[in-house]
């Protein structure tokens, strides 16, 4: 095993300006009006969350992650390649990973150009991953949920083709036609940008990661799942002929750090409270249009709906998530648990959850950056060395 | 109290069509009657009861619905004409009376344009398709599942005792959202059949509009996109029914019977 670890800082880029009476709104997203945006508030937003992701780069984070929302105060982000193309000058080392455009909502040449793009732009610093889309992306773009998945898999297939065939090529498909697909630029990183798929664990989106041997991001499952997914995920890999590697497995963890835990749930607790109340508050008919889910999944997703969706409980959440609040020790502690157990040396810290300000996003950052990411690189090279001989 | 059976009285068969296995369900003796379903089955097909006391009533689930397998192939409506083609092989009916409701009322239209030549005559019932100047006022895909029951009548008690005690009966939402999905795959991207219009001429056999007067879902009016295009057509209206206006008003029910005797 490499002695590597890897930290990657993920941002959202919440709109956080919400009005007095946002509660009377049972969703955030699709629906909740845009009159709620204030372009001059967003422009500020944007200034900060951009400055954010920069100083993550200088602190030595190894890669900036953005993605993709639409019709939603959750995310100023429905072009994340806007984003992360702005990112790159004022990047050096960080991998810039775009989480990512769901490639069924995108003509997947158009995808395959930007990022490509991307990847030139950016000197092979570009990382992708390739998400289904939540059910709420369904009602704001016009694709049909209940072939959702036949497209995704199209258009993945297309854009992997148009990556690694000298063109021009043709495809004829279900979905799309191609009789030129001769996309220029191609990308720097040969074959392709690493790729992962990010889910929530259906069986359909962990077979296409383990035939292609991408990595996978699972999303908003408890941890009791996610440590399934990647055991699944590991096998079915291995039937396909792919060896999963640790850094494939990102494990996205909301954490924060401060000098005692006390502090740390003081200065942390509301804004993961805003994450999970506010910003991430829809209606289940929103997360489930017609077709997106088997009948099976949506019975599953009902129950799981309340953890995610309802009543606020850092108890319940730190408990079914994960979650590393606390001192650096703490997180320390905790992150080595759970690389152990999940088999990831990759981890994604959320650091910048719901309405928190931006001097606290900043001490997370920092502490990380100081006190955590040093500390766990040396580990993990001490035993690489012990490994060695 | 338990909820009633809502294919009381019918006897159900299966047949495969086309690798789909089909649920039909049959009773009453007398000249073939064909009736389609809408977008929901859960409120079953008592209303029709009377029917089977002069025809052979057949009631087949769509693709997708009830007892029936789903079909993912099956992706636009003209897929499910298609499919009846060869149900209709298999049962050996030739000639029939068509009777379709909502999406099934769609589908009458749309198989009686292509194959009018096999319907004694058509009942069209609060047919669904059609694009009027307005935005539809309900769009049954953005309500949420506890509020389309009340949405479909006039009069809530008709349809109380098909459903679950407690609305977010699991097993209930599932079979729902199967449907949901199932219409989805046919109407999410084109809920319209803009080109129907066009071909309305055809239906040149006798043929009976239907609609409930206070109908949230396609207000009645919506009627009149389907009568400036049908050429003579007969058009009733049920007052103190919404959408489901078979399951409401007896009267509508016995319209129908007369206008096929």
């Amino acid at each position: 095993m490499s002695g590597d670890v890897r930290f990657d800082f993920i941002h959202f880029m919440h709109y956080t300006h919400l009005p007095e009476d946002h509660k009377k709104y049972a969703s955030l997203w699709v629906d909740f009006p845009n009159k709620h945006f204030d372009p001059e508030r967003g422009r500020a937003l944007y200034e900060r969350y951009l400055s954010e992701l920069v100083l993550a780069d200088k602190l030595g984070f190894d890669g900036v992650i953005v993605n993709e929302h639409h019709n939603t105060a959750y995310s100023l982000m429905p072009a994340p390649n806007l984003i992360a193309a702005s990112l790159i000058p004022q990047t050096r080392n960080a991998k810039i990973c775009v989480w990512g455009t769901p490639p069924n909502l995108e003509y997947p040449n158009r995808l395959a150009e930007e990022y490509a793009m991307l990847d030139v732009l950016s000197g092979g610093r570009l990382e992708v991953a390739f998400p289904l889309g939540t059910g709420m992306e369904y009602w704001s773009n016009p694709i049909n949920p209940a072939t959702a998945r036949q497209r995704f898999q199209e258009s993945l297939a297309i854009i992997l083709q148009a990556w690694t065939q000298d063109g021009p090529t043709k495809y004829y498909g279900d979905f799309y036609t191609y009789r030129y697909l001769n996309p220029w630029p191609r990308p720097v990183q040969k074959p392709h940008p690493p790729c992962y798929i990010v889910g929530t664990g259906s069986p359909e989106t962990i077979d296409i990661a383990a035939r292609l041997g991408f990595g996978y991001a699972s999303v908003f499952v408890t941890k009791q799942r996610a440590r399934e997914l990647n055991e699944k995920l590991r096998r079915t890999a291995a039937e396909y002929g792919h060896q999963m590697r640790p850094e494939q497995f990102p494990l996205q963890v909301i954490t924060y750090v401060a000098e005692t835990e006390e502090k740390a749930r003081e200065e942390a607790v509301d804004h993961i409270r805003y994450f999970f109340e506010d910003a991430l508050r829809t209606t289940p008919t929103f997360l489930a249009p017609p077709g997106y889910l088997s009948v099976e999944q949506l019975k599953a997703r009902a129950a799981l709906a309340d953890k995610l969706h309802g009543k606020f409980s850092f108890d319940n959440v730190n408990e079914s998530f994960f979650v590393a609040v606390g001192t650096a020790d703490q997180v320390v502690e905790r992150l080595e648990e759970w690389g152990e157990t999940m088999g990831t040396n990759h981890f994604v810290f959320f650091g910048a959850p719901g309405n928190m300000p931006n001097w606290k996003v900043v001490k997370n950052m920092n502490f990380l950056a100081h006190d955590v990411m040093p500390r766990m690189r040396a580990r993990a090279a001490s035993q690489h060395r012990v490994a060695a001989e | 109290m338990a909820r009633p059976d809502p294919l009381a009285g019918f006897e159900q068969e299966f047949h495969t069509i086309n690798g789909v296995k089909t649920a039909v369900l049959t009773a009453g003796r007398g000249e073939p009657l064909v009736f389609w379903h809408g977008a929901g089955v859960w409120h079953g097909f008592n209303f029709a009861r009377p029917w089977t006391e002069k025809f052979r009533v057949i009631i087949p689930f769509h693709p997708g619905f009830g007892a029936s397998d789903d079909a993912l192939p099956m992706s636009d409506m003209h897929d499910y004409v298609m499919h009846y083609l060869d149900l209709f092989d298999v049962l050996g009916l030739d000639k029939f009376h068509l009777v379709g409701f909502s999406l099934g009322g769609l589908l009458a239209a749309k198989f009686a344009v292509e194959h009018g030549h096999r319907l004694h005559r058509l009942v069209l019932v609060g047919p669904a398709g059609l694009r009027g100047k307005e935005q539809p006022k309900g769009d049954l895909f953005t309500l949420p599942p506890e509020e389309i029951p009340s949405m479909l009548v006039s009069n809530f008690d008709v349809i109380k005792p098909y459903l679950p005690e407690n609305p977010k009966d699991l097993d209930f939402l599932g079979d729902r959202y199967r449907e949901g999905g199932t219409v989805g795959r046919l109407l999410w991207e084109h809920p319209y059949d803009t080109k129907l219009p066009r071909y309305l001429h055809r239906l040149t056999m006798p043929t009976l509009l239907v609609w409930g007067e206070e109908d949230k879902l396609l207000p009645v009016q919506t009627a009149e996109l389907w009568r400036q295009h049908i050429p003579k057509v007969q058009f009733q209206t049920f007052k103190g029914a919404g959408h489901l206006v078979l399951d409401e008003k007896r009267e509508a029910v016995d319209a129908v019977q007369r206008f096929l005797s």
